[in-house]
């Protein structure tokens, strides 16, 4: 009955055998059995209805954590510029000093050095200021981090489990990794990365480069 | 690094705020000409409308990856002679490996710091000075 009405529905594809909808029949109920014994079905669905939820946290780390470096960067180039300013007016002055001490002093050179000094250095003291407020990222989104970690270990968990029950045996201890590419939070007990710049420049040397 | 003061940088890296460090840090060894690209499709587009020296390229990035863009630039003649530093996250040593294999001049993986970053350009630019082999006469 079921054949007919896909025949219907897709008429330019050739009819497959009974043989076939039989066994993907067995297949379906094979997966569902197993997933049902492992109890993997009811926690992948709590896992799966909390994602949407672990975008959004995610998101607000990504934009709490952006806005941060740039603010950071941001105080950090000002402040740059007023040191460069301080810098060349130290040697300024210093070069108007061991020409003609009096003069310098006369002339208000002096006075007016230490007075643009201070008022850079407050200046200064602000963009710090500014770069130690940025930081309060690291306490709103480690709260956050924390509960998008606890879905993702709920998940793996699930996953793993289902992974572990429908690979063909000779490939259940391959995993596919690539997915996971970017910095290696966790080395304990890999021999496949680098642990810092000087294994990098140890391996490749090695190879002659 | 006065040699390095007067060169061309490209940094690529999908991250404004890796780029702008890297920039800072260039800046700081005296480097004021540096540019910036997203990813490798505006990297290799950039490359060849404008004439640079150097490239710094992050390796996973959208659209292409710093992988792709290294092929890219050593696949072709006007550009292959370009040193291409390679900073990223990858700490794979299969990673590390492909890069040298694929031409890349250097591998630094972050966290790094101002003086990996500094040691890594300055080798790489002595290098450049240095031909490892005689020029061919038919060139």
């Amino acid at each position: 009955m079921k054949m007919d009405r896909t025949a219907d529905l897709v008429p330019d594809v050739p009819a497959a055998s009974p043989e076939v909808f039989r066994q993907l029949g067995t297949i379906t109920r094979q997966l569902h059995d197993t997933l049902t014994e492992l109890g993997v079905m009811p926690k992948l669905q709590r896992a799966a209805d909390r994602l949407p939820d672990a975008r959004s946290r995610l998101t607000y780390i990504a934009t709490k954590t952006g806005e941060a470096a740039d603010k950071v960067l941001s105080s950090v180039e000002q402040a740059k510029v007023e040191h460069a300013s301080i810098a060349s007016s130290t040697r300024a002055i210093a070069a108007a000093i061991v020409a003609n001490p009096v003069r310098a002093v006369a002339s208000g050179a002096v006075m007016n050095f230490v007075g643009e000094v201070e008022a850079s250095t407050a200046r200064i003291d602000r963009h710090l200021t500014d770069i130690m407020m940025a930081q309060d990222f690291h306490d709103l989104t480690g709260q956050v981090v924390a509960k998008v970690v606890s879905l993702a270990a709920d998940l793996e968990d699930s996953l793993v489990k289902l992974l572990v029950q429908a690979a063909p045996h000779e490939l259940a201890h391959k995993v596919e990794t690539s997915a996971l590419n970017g910095p290696v939070v966790d080395r304990t007990g890999r021999s496949d990365t680098v642990a810092n710049q000087g294994e990098v420049d140890d391996l490749l040397a090695s190879l002659g480069f | 690094m006065n040699n390095a003061a007067a060169l061309r940088f490209l940094v690529v890296d999908d991250f404004s705020t890796m780029r702008r460090i890297v920039k800072g840090l260039l800046k700081d060894m005296g480097c004021h000409n540096a540019e910036e690209a997203e990813d490798g499709v505006q990297a290799l587009s950039k490359l060849k409308e404008q004439s640079f020296d150097f490239v710094v390229s992050d390796i996973n990035m959208p659209n292409m990856t710093g992988f792709e863009l290294l092929a890219a630039i050593k696949a072709d003649d006007a550009l292959k002679h370009l040193p291409v530093l390679m900073v990223t996250a990858e700490a794979r040593k299969e990673d590390i490996i492909l890069a040298a294999k694929s031409g890349a001049a250097g591998y630094i993986v972050k966290p790094f710091t101002k003086a990996t970053l500094e040691e890594k350009v300055h080798k790489i630019l002595q290098k450049m000075a240095t031909p490892a082999v005689a020029p061919n006469p038919r060139a």
